[in-house]
């Protein structure tokens, strides 16, 4: 049961254990990488395929109630009879009542309450704790970064937005293999390809987040995010995109949950600290700005505005420090 | 005879009956699940019911009305093309049910960018309010005095006050984009309106004289749910990316606490008590000194109900849903809870490619035998989004010639079907691979290829010139939605507004759904998912720019906006009232 638990996290971790280097092998001519064309990082279509099936399996699995599924598991659920039930609630059953079988409320049961993140507690000996546990079944089990490789911005608050809305196509690992990368041509790319992403500025990664592939004439399939997140949000992603750089597939939930990235800052580049006072970044946003929806020039919904909120904070005020 | 009754109950709603065979499940004794126990042996609910349920029917632009305890549909009353939340008209003291006076209920269409007035006791649509472009209304909120309306302009980062007698509608923004007010709450004592903004991940306070954005609370990620409770001291919001209820004290206008509840929050509902403790009666009871003492906040991820305790503001129980839970509603005598489930898979027998949301009813009462259990689940057709419960003495009999006694009709009363379903030509092939993107097709027409995805849509943006014609494919391209990973998802599409009937489109997986029409009117709308697929369904938008060469690229302030608040049939902004279907409809 407990393997059972782990997958929920991990299946894309074990649906990757084939891949590695060697095995990116479409090559797309229009891949450069700084200014020079380079092979496109991105996964084959065999690949593609088999980790689409693997995410439309698990679906299946959750649709009948199979381990890890998220489906009525917590904590005892009436239509399938799948799930925990107390002592207490063994007994209330037996004497025709259901009082208690969520484990809270009754004296004495404070011990046997489920939560309902207990359902993918990891387990003890890879040094997950409790509440860690509840990051990851929230945050999808995921790291917590203690530094930055990009100024002003945190990797950690990046992450979040980055397993909700990304992973469709660029998957739970960042190797361009979500559930719809067989859907796209061009394949979307694996953004952990540290001789590729060494060579790409924060400045493009931004453009490309927020305006769309289009913007610098690359795939139409990446969409622009540029409403659904905030510039500061955007600069977030990029820190959990640069703190990813060749990190391979995990062999332990441990190495999962600290992740090494090889990225080294390029000179010069722009970061989130000091954007506002860039001039290409200043261009490039105001191009982004101009296509943009939900604007209306000459009235307060002007864009590009920094509100607080989400655990957003302003560059200048992101506590999580710069690696050296 | 009954327990060959039972069995067959079982092997419906069991997944492992489905998996193995009837004959296999017929060897050994089946364990019947207890919730089925609640209705005893050959007993069913009366056909009266105490308490009506009034839904709004989503994508099938119908309200619905449902009885409680029975879970029998009543009737289906058509508005126009995506509805989302129903309000009574009275006044919003109490818990989300409000005090309802049984004259309307409020109906906004996201869809349409209108608000229906429903005659509760004719049971006809009798009104429709329009909106001003652009706005792209997602949810309203009753105001205390009843006078006023209030809603948010998700698509535009926009909210309105709308007094309801004349239709007068008074428009601010609230910058800076992107902005997306969408759910919003007014308190009890008719001074603030509190808005979740999930661009922002703030709450904004409003004040409703003069309409003012007056402070913005940062909250969790991408707030959803924002419900004020009858003491008014408390506003509850929904953090759906951070797992939490952040409560935030209305005196203060300051967070006072943040509560890990549950993954993918959505909504509250609270329980109302009188003066004297007992449930609120609309009508009857006084509607001053009204109580509550729990919430209960729908989880989309965690497939629960969580109940917190109001007094001490902590998770006191949480209640496993099937499945999915996106709303939540409480019956006015608090002794159920009403789930509102978007997936039901492998719940019901199929009748189509579509698969029914549901809604589930729950026992809240602490001292039933059957506390906390499931009493009845049923199919529903559309996509509701919220619902209310109304007492049924509210509702009158009318059907003995009582009218003739005077009461009923007073003046000319209208009995409108929506004016504005302008149609399209639509249909399905079999999935389409083109690339994402616009392109002119031999016989002129402009060629739209989007693909839907969890949770966006590509390209998310879409330029056409005014007078083009349209063809516009949408393919599902999701594999199981998301986080969540529900094999069986479906997205919508819908532009709203004007086009919002012409392209108003289910996207099961597998087809390719196509839609044509005529972009006859500038202007940026925005695209949105119809069907609830996750909880980034919100999030899950795009936009269609239609540009007149004349006045150059589209945007929120250029645009056929006066034209495009006049779907055919609405003859001027403001409240109108429409005789007539359209000619030629």
């Amino acid at each position: 049961m407990k393997n059972a638990k782990l997958k929920i996290g991990l299946i894309a971790i074990a649906s990757l254990g084939m891949m590695c280097g060697s095995a990116f092998a479409a090559a797309e001519k229009r891949c450069t990488a700084g200014g020079v064309k380079v092979e496109c990082p991105v996964i084959t279509e065999a690949q593609a395929e088999a980790a689409s099936k693997a995410f439309l399996k698990e679906g299946e699995d959750m649709e009948q109630g199979k381990g890890g599924s998220t489906y009525g598991i917590a904590p005892f659920d009436y239509l399938t009879g799948v799930g925990k039930r107390t002592a207490a609630s063994e007994a209330g059953a037996k004497a025709g009542t259901y009082k208690g079988d969520s484990g809270y409320g009754g004296a004495g049961q404070a011990k046997t309450r489920t939560e309902l993140w207990d359902r993918v507690k990891a387990p003890k000996s890879d040094g997950v704790t409790d509440k860690s546990v509840y990051d990851q079944w929230t945050n999808n089990w995921s790291p917590t970064f203690g530094t930055t490789l990009v100024a002003g911005a945190d990797p950690t608050q990046g992450k979040q937005y980055y397993y909700v809305y990304c992973i469709a196509c660029h998957g739970w690992l960042l190797h361009g293999d979500g559930p719809s990368a067989s859907e796209l041509n061009p394949r979307p790319r694996t953004l952990t390809r540290g001789d590729y992403m060494q060579k790409k500025t924060n400045l493009e990664l931004f453009q490309v987040i927020k305006g769309g592939g289009e913007v610098l004439a690359l795939s139409s399939s990446m969409p622009n995010w540029g409403n659904v997140l905030q510039d500061q949000d955007i600069w977030n992603i990029v820190a959990f995109i640069r703190a990813m750089q060749d990190v391979p597939p995990p062999k332990s939930v441990a190495e999962y949950l600290n992740p090494k990235s090889t990225f080294k800052p390029i000179k010069g580049d722009v970061d989130a600290l000091n954007a506002s006072n860039n001039k290409d970044f200043k261009e490039a946003n105001e191009m982004i700005e101009s296509e943009m929806t939900g604007r209306a020039p000459g009235t307060e919904l002007v864009g590009s505005g920094f509100v607080k909120g989400g655990n957003r904070a302003a560059p200048n005020e992101v506590v999580v420090k710069v690696a050296k | 005879m009954q327990s060959k009754y039972k069995l067959l109950t079982v092997c419906a709603l069991s997944a492992s009956c489905l998996m193995f065979g009837a004959a296999n499940a017929a060897d050994k004794p089946v364990v019947i699940p207890g919730w089925q126990n609640a209705v005893p042996d050959g007993k069913d609910t009366p056909t009266l019911d105490p308490m009506l349920l009034y839904s709004s029917g989503g994508v099938d632009g119908k309200l619905a009305i449902h009885g409680i305890p029975s879970f029998r549909t009543y009737r289906h009353i058509d508005c126009g093309v995506d509805t989302h939340e129903p309000s009574f008209s009275g006044s919003n003291k109490g818990n989300k049910n409000g005090t309802p006076d049984g004259k309307y209920v409020y109906l906004n269409d996201k869809g349409a960018n209108t608000i229906c007035e429903i005659n509760i006791q004719t049971g006809y649509l009798e009104r429709i309010i329009a909106l001003p472009f652009p706005f792209g209304v997602h949810h309203i909120a009753l105001s205390t005095d009843g006078k006023t309306l209030f809603s948010t302009g998700e698509y535009s980062g926009k909210m309105a006050k709308t007094d309801i007698k004349t239709g007068k509608t008074e428009v601010i923004d609230w910058g800076p984009a992107p902005s997306a007010p969408d759910y919003l709450d007014a308190d009890r004592k008719g001074k603030n309106v509190y808005v979740g903004n999930y661009y922002h991940s703030t709450v904004g306070v409003f004040s409703t004289s003069p309409f003012k954005l007056i402070k913005e609370i940062p909250v969790g990620k991408n707030p959803h749910g924002t419900d004020v409770i009858p003491e008014s001291t408390l506003v509850l919001v929904s953090d759906k990316l951070s797992a939490t209820m952040t409560i935030i004290d209305t005196e203060k206008l300051a967070v006072k606490k943040v509560l890990p509840t549950c993954a993918g929050p959505l909504h509250s509902v609270m329980d109302v008590y009188n003066k004297d403790g007992g449930a609120y009666r609309p009508g009857i009871d006084s509607a001053d000194g009204l109580t509550s003492k729990y919430a209960y906040e729908s989880c989309f991820v965690a497939d629960a109900n969580v109940k917190v305790s109001l007094s001490k503001l902590e998770v006191v129980d949480e209640i496993p849903t099937h499945y999915r839970t996106g709303h939540i509603s409480i019956s006015a005598d608090n002794s159920y809870v009403m789930s509102l489930n978007k997936f039901s898979t492998g719940l019901f027998s199929p009748t189509g490619v579509m698969f029914p949301v549901n809604f589930e009813l729950w026992d809240a009462r602490e001292q039933s035998p059957t506390y906390g259990k499931t009493l009845k689940i049923m199919p529903v057709d559309g996509e509701p989004h919220n619902a209310k419960s109304l007492w049924a003495y509210q509702v009158k009999d009318w059907t003995k010639g009582e009218a003739e006694r005077g009461g009923l009709i007073d003046k000319k009363t209208e009995l409108l079907d929506p004016p504005h379903r302008a149609m399209s030509k639509r249909y399905f092939i079999p999935k389409e691979n083109t690339p994402p993107g616009v392109k002119t097709a031999a016989d002129g027409v402009k060629e739209i290829h989007m693909k839907a995805f969890s949770y966006g849509y590509i390209p998310r943006q879409v330029r056409v010139n005014k007078g083009d014609k349209v063809r516009l494919f949408a393919t599902n391209i999701d594999k199981a939605a998301g986080i969540t990973k529900n094999p069986d998802v479906t997205m919508g599409l819908t532009i709203y507004g004007p086009y919002g009937q012409r392209s108003n489109m289910d996207l099961p997986r597998g087809v390719t759904a196509v839609h044509e029409f005529t972009a006859d009117i500038a202007g940026e709308y925005e695209i949105f998912c119809t069907h609830f697929c996750g909880p980034l369904h919100l999030e899950m938008r795009a936009a269609f720019f239609v540009d007149d060469p004349k006045k150059g690229p589209s945007n929120l302030a250029v645009g056929d906006y006066a034209e495009a608040q006049k779907l055919p049939g609405l003859l001027e902004e403001g409240q109108l009232t429409i005789a007539e279907r359209v000619k030629g409809l």
